[in-house]
């Protein structure tokens, strides 16, 4: 049966690759229209068009989150930690979501050490952030931090806004380990929140494992997504 | 020389236009001097072949024909790409054969999709000025001067305050490379001090490897493979030691596991071919051979003896007809390679043997011992061996153990090769006879050049001289014969003054070593000297 499984990870990975072209080229255009639209003062398009870019982009992170997840189930997900500069790693998240951020208008402002290294896999961990990010963006008011620090000998990544924050139910013991189920009134299958708990604890050393945890407070008392890596 | 993004030349690789055009558009809103496209693995090569570009943003995946790999793989081949060209690939997923050493020559960087302009921008920002601040280093490697480029390690190290990975891996390397492993050994100790990385680990792995221990290596690679199932390297790594301590059995376990997750590699899939056959294992060596062929066709990495390999396979199988046709192929594939030409011959000899039909094999073993002399001294020892096997399939059993003799000989020092060669004598029942030849021609060798080195020592330069030249006639692969005689030939001009002629035989030898053998040890030091003596 092993052979099945194999062909079918090709399967859906050359599927993956044809989605993901479509979907690049997709939100490239759509970007240049909506520069379009703004400079010519149709804000109203504009707005609309970054709605669309947004969730072209979920759909996006959501094939690389199912992919991955695949992949880690199967134990052939190539992790490759290496040691990256985290301001690096925070950047290129920020850039993946950059249109997006500017199209609402919203402040992300960074707090990192430039000379802050750590030892990760740098896409496991962009995917993290990409994903805090667009969550961010979704329940944020006008503001979004990015905070990257190094406490009790671990990386602590934390992803602040300042919306209403996460409900009650979603915080029972702020470890998010397991999807909570599909919750089809909001839309939300808890991929991220598996993904990224998931990718996080990929992350193993001597020192420990990677955890997500998710809490609500932060300096701007929105909701926290806040990651932990050896 | 540094260069910026705005002075590049940039070339696109896609299959798939709207991406390709996607992708220009964003290098041409960079800013970029020039910025091409080509739509496949063929149009890329073309295009590298005529344009010097300083980037290329290549997708993995370009439908029929090479993939993204196989191209860069040509172009670092050809030449058609220097040390200073940075090569992007572009992926819809991360993979381990991206990722995990299963690739013999790597892209600068992968990006993964989507891609869009400030990100591609920010990537490569970071490559040029990385690229920047590696130059020096790269050019000494590409030199071969590895003592240069340890020390210009050693002095960007003293700059940064915390030593960048990245540093401190190209360091261990040339470490390993010119055998200084307790210095390389010492790097991997520090690293794994702060962090349990799987390359230090293998590294460390690798040091043992090279001092012979051959038990603790295994066990390092195999810790390494339990914490990390898809670090490839170790994967290669424990195949070796395996190998060296004769355990071909498992060895076979190994690479079967490994050709499973990362099923690309040329490289894995031709060891897999031929450790299989050598354990009897035909089916397993036919469908490796099978794949790294298929591997290969599009690639720079196409090897005549894959294609020998599985003539034998098929022979042994008993489908002579299979190994003709495998054969022919491979003489068609290989045209004007006189290499190829010999192994085919070779095999033919063998196929023809197996069919009864001693005529032929006969026929094919003289052209093949032809073509073995017109290239002189250049045949690699893998197909000296594989020339020594057939003559004693064809009972020439005289000849081929003379053949044998003349490759120890050639290569006393090498342990790796007098166990093959002992392997081949105890394949014909010869065990015992073969181990008394086998000392008889180290013997030979050494006292040579004991003999050569102690008249130097008296003084008498010409007499050592005189008998290196001789000897290096009956051995003229022998890589210790001629680095000896160049000692010799140096340490005469050293005394006597410098002399055209012997500065030319000398600058001849340290040539030839250096293709037969790269990374020899002491050839820098000759080389150095050798210009020392020539400019006074």
């Amino acid at each position: 049966m092993a052979n099945d499984e194999i062909n079918f990870t090709d399967f859906i990975a050359s599927s993956i690759h044809d989605m993901k072209n479509s979907l690049n080229i997709q939100v490239s255009s759509l970007e240049t229209i909506a520069l379009e639209c703004r400079d010519r003062g149709d804000h109203e398009t504009f707005e609309k068009l970054g709605l669309m870019i947004y969730e072209a982009n979920r759909m996006n992170a959501n094939l690389i989150q199912l992919l991955s997840l695949y992949k880690f189930g199967q134990s052939t997900y190539p992790m490759d930690i290496a040691e990256h500069v985290v301001l690096d790693v925070i950047e290129e998240a920020m850039l993946q979501n950059k249109t997006l951020m500017d199209f609402k208008g919203l402040q992300v402002s960074v707090d990192c050490d430039p000379d802050c290294s750590w030892y990760l896999d740098r896409d496991l961990v962009t995917g993290i952030l990409v994903n805090a990010l667009n969550n961010a963006y979704k329940y944020t008011d006008k503001k979004i931090r990015v905070v990257a620090q190094v406490v009790n000998h671990m990386l602590e990544l934390r992803v602040e806004d300042d919306g209403r924050g996460y409900p009650p139910n979603m915080l029972y013991d702020g470890a998010v380990t397991a999807p909570k189920g599909v919750n089809f009134s909001s839309g939300s299958t808890g991929l991220g929140f598996h993904f990224a708990s998931r990718a996080a604890a990929m992350h193993k050393s001597g020192q420990g494992q990677g955890t997500l945890t998710i809490e609500n407070g932060g300096r701007f008392g929105g909701g926290c997504f806040v990651v932990r890596l050896p | 020389m540094a260069m910026t993004l705005q002075q590049a030349k940039v070339l696109v690789i896609d299959d798939f236009q709207g991406m390709r055009t996607m992708l220009r558009n964003i290098a041409r809103d960079m800013g970029v001097a020039q910025a091409d496209t080509a739509g496949n693995g063929r149009e890329a090569i073309q295009q590298l072949r005529q344009g010097n570009y300083d980037v290329v943003i290549c997708d993995y995946n370009l439908g029929p024909g090479p993939n993204g790999q196989q191209v860069l793989e040509e172009a670092r081949h050809d030449r058609l790409i220097g040390v200073s060209t940075i090569w992007i690939m572009v992926t819809a997923e991360k993979t381990s054969d991206m990722v995990m050493g299963a690739a013999e020559v790597k892209p600068d960087d992968y990006v993964l999709k989507p891609i869009n302009h400030a990100m591609l921008e920010s990537r490569l920002t970071k490559l040029i000025a990385r690229k920047n601040s590696l130059h020096g280093i790269e050019t000494a490697i590409k030199a071969r001067d590895y003592a240069a480029a340890i020390a210009q390690c050693d002095e960007q190290l003293k700059a940064q305050p915390a030593a960048p990975q990245e540093l401190l891996r190209v360091k261990s390397d040339l470490l390993l490379t010119t055998g200084a492993y307790a210095a390389a050994k010492a790097v991997f100790e520090a690293v794994l001090a702060t962090r349990n990385v799987p390359w230090a680990r293998t590294g460390l792995g690798k040091v043992l490897f090279y001092n012979r221990e051959f038990g603790a290596a295994k066990a390092v690679f195999q810790q390494v493979l339990a914490d990390n199932r898809m670090y490839m390297e170790a994967s290669d790594w424990l195949v070796k030691t395996l190998e060296a301590q004769g355990e071909f059995e498992q060895a076979q376990e190994v690479l079967l596991d490994a050709v499973k997750l990362s099923p690309n590699s040329s490289a894995r899939q031709k060891t897999l071919g031929d450790v299989a056959y050598r354990n009897g294992a035909l089916d397993v060596a036919q469908s490796a051979f099978e794949k790294t062929i298929k591997i290969t066709e599009h690639s720079a990495r196409k090897n005549p003896a894959v294609f020998a390999g599985l003539a034998k396979v098929f022979s042994d199988k008993n489908e002579p007809e299979g190994a003709l046709k495998v054969l022919d192929q491979s003489r068609k594939t290989f045209k004007d390679n006189a290499e190829a030409a010999l192994q085919i011959a070779l095999a033919e000899s063998v196929v023809y043997k197996g069919m009864g039909q001693a005529d032929k094999a006969q026929a094919a073993l003289a052209g093949a011992e032809e073509a073995m002399k017109a290239m002189g001294g250049k045949v690699h020892h893998e197909t000296q061996l594989e020339m020594a096997k057939s003559l004693f399939k064809l009972g020439e059993k005289d000849r081929a153990s003379q053949m044998l003799q003349d490759i120890v000989k050639n290569n006393h020092e090498n342990a790796d090769i007098s166990r093959q060669v002992q392997a081949i004598f105890e394949s014909q029942g010869l065990g015992e006879e073969g181990q008394v030849l086998i000392q008889k021609s180290r013997d030979e060798v050494v006292g040579i050049n004991n003999q050569g080195v102690t008249l130097a020592k008296t003084g008498d330069f010409e007499g050592g001289i005189k008998l290196l030249r001789q000897a290096l006639e009956q051995m003229p692969n022998s890589e210790t014969v001629m680095m000896n005689l160049c000692g010799l030939l140096l340490g005469s001009m050293n005394r006597s003054g410098k002399d055209g002629a012997l500065a030319e035989e000398a600058r001849a030898l340290l040539e030839r070593v250096r293709e037969l053998n790269p990374d020899n040890k002491k050839r820098q030091d000759y080389v150095t000297a050798l210009e020392r003596i020539v400019s006074n």
